[in-house]
């Protein structure tokens, strides 16, 4: 991490229609950072990190993604969101790959369209980006026909192949069957490893612990508490932060303990 | 049965108009259709409520009013068609007014999803629609599609009321002149069931294929 920040979130408020889903929230994301965003559902996690990309408007504040500045109640210019989608790529809790592409075509899509690579070149990219998850042989199968856990790491490597500075994570494993969530985050941790900046909305906590720089805990309209990983889950300051941590880390009724992450550790 | 023998060659071609007419109509009607339908969902208040009501003006008012409109009415403001253009004009009108709908719906049932993930990646709106949005809703309303080119199939038995020589046409005058509608009207049924079979294979034997990642 360094002192560069490439986020800065500046008094943001969201509401849809008259109801505020947030309000007021600031935060600095710097280069190589990870940011983990915790919180009860429907606190608006997702809709927050919409908001850095822009897929939702917000109505107050400011939000500066590398250079750029997204204004609350004004809408960007075409170039200067075309600008900001090249820097920043997203992973959905749905993955959200294109059903009638084959996975190859979902990687070589935007590259092609939007940064005019030829196909070849797209092809050799991609090719190599399957490879480091284990997948070149599915190259040229449906989404369909994958596993969840496939499909995420499949969704990871098409934003990946544009590059992008910032990758923002969407509950990437909150749709997988237990056995596959494993894959993708180790993958997501290689990826924390090699010095790319995300934002990350997840519901593993020790995946959280081990992978993210810093944590932020969303309740009641806006942030409850944020600080270095480690003492935010295992100290919280705050009543609302120790509450919800007390609820997904000891769910009443569930002996099993939370995820932790498949081969997380230094043996890579 | 002779009448049948004697009339089966002119209700044979009769029923090639109806087929042409059928083809070229439905083919224009679904490309207006399909802008129709973008123009409504992202044409602004302007073009998007312009072709709102088009498309009620075409569902709420009987076919039959709308082609005597056409071919009868406009003639007495001096614009006279001859019934093929007439012919032409009203079902590729009343088609696309169709096809708006069904486009909508299709474009409409494309998840939220996929326009996220195309926004995300910088892909601009004609690219994602192109690419993304239109392969998915073709897919999902080809059961419409193959509906609405019946339906145009079905429209072209109006077009006697105006004199254009179809299938139905050369039953009518067959049917006045021998006094003996049934087997001629018989004939016209089977043409017309042998027709709408042919389009619904094609129909589906393109939903299969189309729907081959699903
Ligand atoms: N497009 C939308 N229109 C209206 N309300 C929405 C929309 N998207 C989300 N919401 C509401 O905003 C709140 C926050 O949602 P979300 O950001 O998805 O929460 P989280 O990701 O933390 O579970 C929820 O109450 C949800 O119903
Ligand atoms: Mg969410």
């Amino acid at each position: 991490m360094s002192n560069e920040v490439v986020v800065k979130v500046r008094g943001v408020t969201k509401r849809f229609g008259d109801r505020v889903i947030f309000e007021n929230i600031s935060l600095d994301v710097h280069k190589s950072e990870v940011v983990a965003i915790i919180g009860p559902s429907g606190v608006g996690k997702s809709t927050f990190i919409r908001c850095i990309n822009h897929l939702h408007s917000f109505d107050e504040g400011t939000i500066d993604v590398q250079g750029f500045r997204l204004v609350g109640g004004q809408s960007p210019s075409k170039a200067e969101l075309q600008a900001l989608h090249n820097s920043v790529g997203m992973v959905f809790q749905t993955f959200n790959l294109f059903p009638h592409l084959t996975v190859l075509d979902n990687i070589v899509l935007a590259p092609m369209q939007v940064k005019k690579q030829a196909r070849q070149q797209a092809i050799d990219r991609a090719m190599h980006l399957l490879a480091m998850v284990g997948l070149q042989n599915r190259a040229n199968t449906f989404p369909k026909r994958l596993s969840g856990g496939e499909q995420q790491r499949v969704a990871i490597c098409r934003a990946l192949a544009m590059e992008p500075e910032i990758m923002l994570f969407d509950e990437p494993t909150s749709m997988l069957d237990p056995e596959l969530v494993g894959d993708v985050l180790e993958f997501i941790q290689r990826l924390a490893r090699t010095g790319m900046t995300m934002v990350l909305v997840t519901h593993e906590m020790m995946f959280a612990k081990e992978v993210a720089d810093t944590v932020v805990v969303m309740a009641d309209h806006g942030i409850a508490e944020m600080g270095p990983a480690r003492e935010v889950l295992e100290s919280p300051r705050t009543e609302r932060a120790r509450s919800f941590l007390r609820r997904v880390l000891n769910p009443v009724g569930s002996p099993r303990e939370p995820n932790l992450v498949a081969n997380g550790g230094d043996d890579r | 049965m002779h009448v049948v023998i004697l009339y089966l060659g002119v209700l044979l071609q009769g029923g090639m108009r109806d087929v042409e007419l059928t083809v070229v109509s439905s083919i224009l009607a679904l490309m207006l259709g399909a802008l129709g339908a973008i123009g409504r969902l992202y044409g602004g208040r302007i073009i998007g409520g312009a072709i709102y009501w088009y498309v009620e003006l075409i569902r709420g008012l009987p076919p039959i009013l709308q082609l005597f409109v056409l071919f009868f009415g406009l003639s007495q403001f001096g614009i006279d068609l001859n019934p093929l253009s007439a012919a032409i004009i009203w079902l590729v009108a009343y088609g696309a007014g169709y096809a708006v709908e069904v486009f909508r719906a299709g474009i409409m049932d494309v998840a939220e999803g996929q326009h996220e993930a195309a926004t995300a990646l910088g892909l601009d709106r004609k690219i994602t629609m192109r690419k993304i949005i239109i392969p998915q809703a073709f897919v999902a309303m080809l059961p419409n599609l193959t509906t609405l080119i019946v339906l145009q199939l079905k429209n072209t038995t109006l077009l006697y009321l105006i004199g254009y020589a179809d299938m139905m046409y050369q039953a009518r005058l067959g049917a006045d002149a021998t006094a003996q509608p049934g087997p001629l009207y018989v004939v016209v049924a089977i043409e017309y069931l042998v027709l709408s079979a042919i389009i619904s294979r094609i129909g589906s034997s393109m939903e299969k294929r189309a729907a081959a990642y699903r």
